[in-house]
């Protein structure tokens, strides 16, 4: 059996405490493997004569790529299932060879009808400083 | 192409699916997902969960399954001008391998906003609701879709 991941602290979660995500650089196989996970065949993400016609460069990522690399690190800082929502804002797209560095941070730490909650601001970035999504969540933590 | 109205007298039908293992293991691969309780069942059962767990953004394959089903295609976007702006999504049980599930897409609403360079453009949210055998809600997912405004030029 596999260990499970370690998860942060409720005393760690404290307004202000962050973490940390760098995946890339983003290879047109990712945008592919990504297509066959989701079943988001949309031509933009795969074709290029097809992304070149809609005025784009090159094809270029699904939102959700990072969106999902985003819930990854929100995941295994916070413990699986422990969400409550998550809304993802995309502002840009990411290209094959950028970086997505996704930073997220503490905004308030509370309980409500004996629930231990966070609320989190977290963003994916390119390594050209860009931001690609802002997000928020709320999440019970796992530990 | 402004948004085609009739779109929103429509009702889009309920559809089904089941929840399978292999699909959650390749989708937490493609994400880099590195934690057990998506991959190996006996840690995720050592978690508190029945099964493999679905990473968070898992539902996103469902919700336009076929187009019966979903009003993405009947908005009358032009495809090169529609943008996925927000998502959103609500957790209220588990997603486990194993589970049936039904799904069912609705507008929940839209609006029209002059773009910074003319011509109009166009807001949809589709709310997409999963319910599990017991007919229990298990996630809400709200995509917004925008038809950015056409160049002038071709206005």
């Amino acid at each position: 059996m596999t260990t499970t991941l370690e998860y942060a602290k409720w005393e760690e979660l404290t307004e202000g405490a962050e973490h940390e995500l760098t995946v890339g650089p983003i290879t047109r196989t990712d945008l592919v493997r990504y297509a066959g996970a989701s079943g988001d065949f949309n031509p933009n993400h795969h074709d290029e004569i097809y992304a070149i016609r809609a005025g784009f460069d090159k094809p270029f990522a699904h939102g959700m790529l990072q969106g999902g690399y985003l819930a990854r690190l929100l995941s295994e800082w916070l413990g699986p299932g422990s969400f409550k929502n998550l809304k993802l804002r995309f502002n840009a797209l990411t290209w094959p060879g950028d970086m997505v560095i996704c930073k997220a941070r503490v905004v308030r730490q509370y309980e409500e009808a004996e629930q231990k909650l966070v609320e989190i601001e977290a963003n994916a970035m390119n390594q050209r400083g860009d931001v690609l999504i802002k997000a928020t969540a709320t999440a019970a933590p796992w530990s | 192409m402004p948004l085609d109205k009739s779109v929103l007298e429509r009702n889009f039908p309920e559809f089904e699916f089941r929840v399978e293992r292999g699909k959650i293991r390749e989708y937490a691969l493609v994400l880099g997902l590195n934690d057990p309780v998506h991959t190996d069942v006996e840690a995720a059962r050592a978690a508190g969960f029945e099964d493999l767990l679905a990473p968070p953004t898992f539902v996103r394959q469902f919700w336009h399954e076929n187009p019966e089903n979903d009003p993405m295609p009947h908005l009358g976007y032009d495809p090169k001008r529609r943008l996925h702006g927000e998502q959103e999504f609500e957790y209220h049980k588990p997603l486990v391998a194993g589970m049936n599930l039904k799904g069912r897409n609705a507008i929940v609403s839209t609006r029209e906003k002059e773009g910074r360079r003319g011509g109009m453009m166009t807001f949809v949210v589709i709310e997409t609701r999963f319910v599990d055998e017991a007919g229990e809600l298990v996630q809400v997912a709200r995509r917004t879709l925008i038809e950015t405004a056409a160049p002038p030029k071709e206005a």
